[in-house]
């Protein structure tokens, strides 16, 4: 007698499932999104007593959202260190590794859902920011609408290397040094969006960086997605 | 027998190179100090004019621009081996490939710090008060070449940090994949905001024998930068080796 075949999930059917997974964990354990909270919180502070002493309102304002976005990179660093450390801890990355699906949807699941963390901890920082740093952030829509591209651009070389990382000893300050200088780019593009709408040049002022900003996201994910098979394979 | 054939023909390209470089290199000290004007008149020769300042008078101080502009074109070649070597090495795995990243990121982290140091000394006198480090003003061009510098340096570290060989290798090549695009935003970086760096030199090069000098040193320079990367590159596959050979 055969023994029964097993049923492969679909592509689609294998990404929902590992999705749903990433967020059930998250909803459960809540470490993500605490850590990336918090630290965001203890920046925020950090920053306010720092600008204490800043009289000139365009300064101000400047150098704070310059800040603000400093915040989100280590916030993600945060994050991205600790998605990986726990599944390396608990072997699940290896578990992940046999799907008989292509890596890329592992790359996928893991930006798409870290994606989803980091936005509801910029959510936070947003809610905490506008009354404390006295910012207002919805007067200039486009300066929301850029942060999700901002962070596709900061994630997706983090998920990238954090999966390297992750295996060695001290990976958590490695992924800094790494990281850091690949996403200056986008800390360029974010910060002059920001810039661009708070000096009042509109849109049209914004679209260099908000092109930059796009042109970044698409050419990591799309690195991601190729190179995350190579990088754990073996 | 192949392989010694190979080996010593890598040699001969090192040395050929190496020769060219040497050359090279002392053809641009003679012209740039014996062969371009000793004193430029005041009023002759600018570079572009600064955001909201004066065109700036170079005086003497243009000959550094003979070692920073080939140093830069070295870094921007070191840059492109590291995105060739990942791509080459991801596709064939062999060990040729990752010795050539590790050897362009360490002749990029070299000709990285001359461009950087050759270029705030100029900027002291340019823009700043003269003082060492005045002329550092955080300008996009200026600040994406340092972290190109420590994209390089922070190569050279994640590889070094790496538990097995393979890891070693698979990030090395990974990470030079993600340094390549970083060259092209040094170089798109003065037209974005606002920029001290000079934008054209074209007042500078409309004197022949500076043209002559400029077009000399980009080839011999940046040939005795790329010498230096062969030398390193067949001094990392010795390395290499010798490790195989005492994992045998």
């Amino acid at each position: 007698m055969n023994a029964p075949v097993a049923n492969r999930p679909s592509a689609i059917g294998a990404l929902s499932a590992l999705f749903a997974r990433e967020i059930r964990v998250e909803l459960r354990t809540k470490s993500l999104l605490t850590s990336m909270g918090l630290f965001a919180l203890l920046c925020i502070v950090i920053v306010g007593l720092g600008v204490r002493g800043i009289s000139s309102n365009e300064t101000y304002h400047r150098f704070v959202l310059a800040m603000l976005w400093v915040c989100t990179m280590f916030a993600a660093v945060v994050g991205l260190n600790r998605a990986a450390v726990s599944d390396q801890r608990k072997q699940f990355f290896s578990a992940l590794m046999i799907l008989p699906h292509d890596p890329a949807l592992v790359y996928f699941v893991r930006l798409a859902s870290t994606l989803v963390f980091l936005l509801a901890t910029q959510a936070i920082m947003i809610v905490v920011a506008v009354p404390l740093l006295k910012l207002d952030f919805f007067d200039q829509p486009l300066m929301l609408a850029v942060v999700p591209l901002a962070d596709l651009g900061i994630l997706a070389p983090g998920v990238l290397l954090s999966s390297g990382t992750s295996r060695v000893r001290g990976g958590e300050a490695l992924l800094t040094i790494a990281l850091l200088p690949v996403t200056v780019p986008v800390f360029l593009g974010a910060t002059g969006v920001t810039d661009a709408l708070q000096a009042g040049l509109g849109a049209r002022g914004a679209l260099p960086y908000v092109l930059l900003l796009g042109i970044c996201a698409a050419m990591f994910t799309a690195m991601g997605l190729l190179l995350y098979g190579r990088l754990n394979e073996g | 027998m192949a392989s010694a054939s190979k080996s010593s023909h890598a040699w001969l390209i090192t040395l050929i190179l190496a020769v060219l470089g040497l050359i090279g290199a002392q053809a641009v000290l003679y012209m740039s100090y014996l062969y371009t004007p000793v004193q430029i008149t005041p009023g002759t020769l600018w570079v572009g004019e600064p955001d909201g300042g004066s065109p700036i008078n170079l005086y003497e101080s243009y000959r550094i621009f003979f070692i920073h502009l080939p140093s830069a074109y070295a870094t921007a070649l070191c840059c492109l081996l590291c995105l060739v070597g990942g791509v080459l090495w991801l596709l064939t795995k062999q060990d040729k490939w990752e010795a050539l990243i590790v050897s362009a990121s360490e002749v990029g982290l070299v000709t990285g710090a001359m461009v950087l140091l050759t270029g705030t000394l100029w900027a002291d006198y340019a823009w700043g008060s003269g003082r060492i480090g005045s002329g550092w003003n955080w300008e996009p061009r200026l600040t994406t070449m340092l972290i190109l510098w420590l994209a390089f340096a922070a190569l050279l570290v994640l590889r070094q940090s790496m538990d097995t060989p393979r890891q070693r290798s698979v990030m090395t090549a990974v990470y030079g994949i993600l340094l390549g695009p970083l060259y092209p935003l040094v170089s798109k970086a003065i037209e974005i905001g606002q920029t001290s760096h000079p934008r054209s030199f074209s007042d500078l090069l409309s004197a022949p024998e500076i043209a002559t000098t400029k077009h000399i040193a980009s080839v011999g320079v940046t040939l005795a930068f790329m010498a230096l990367v062969a030398l390193r590159f067949q001094t990392n596959r010795i390395g290499q080796q010798i490790q195989q050979e005492r994992a045998a």
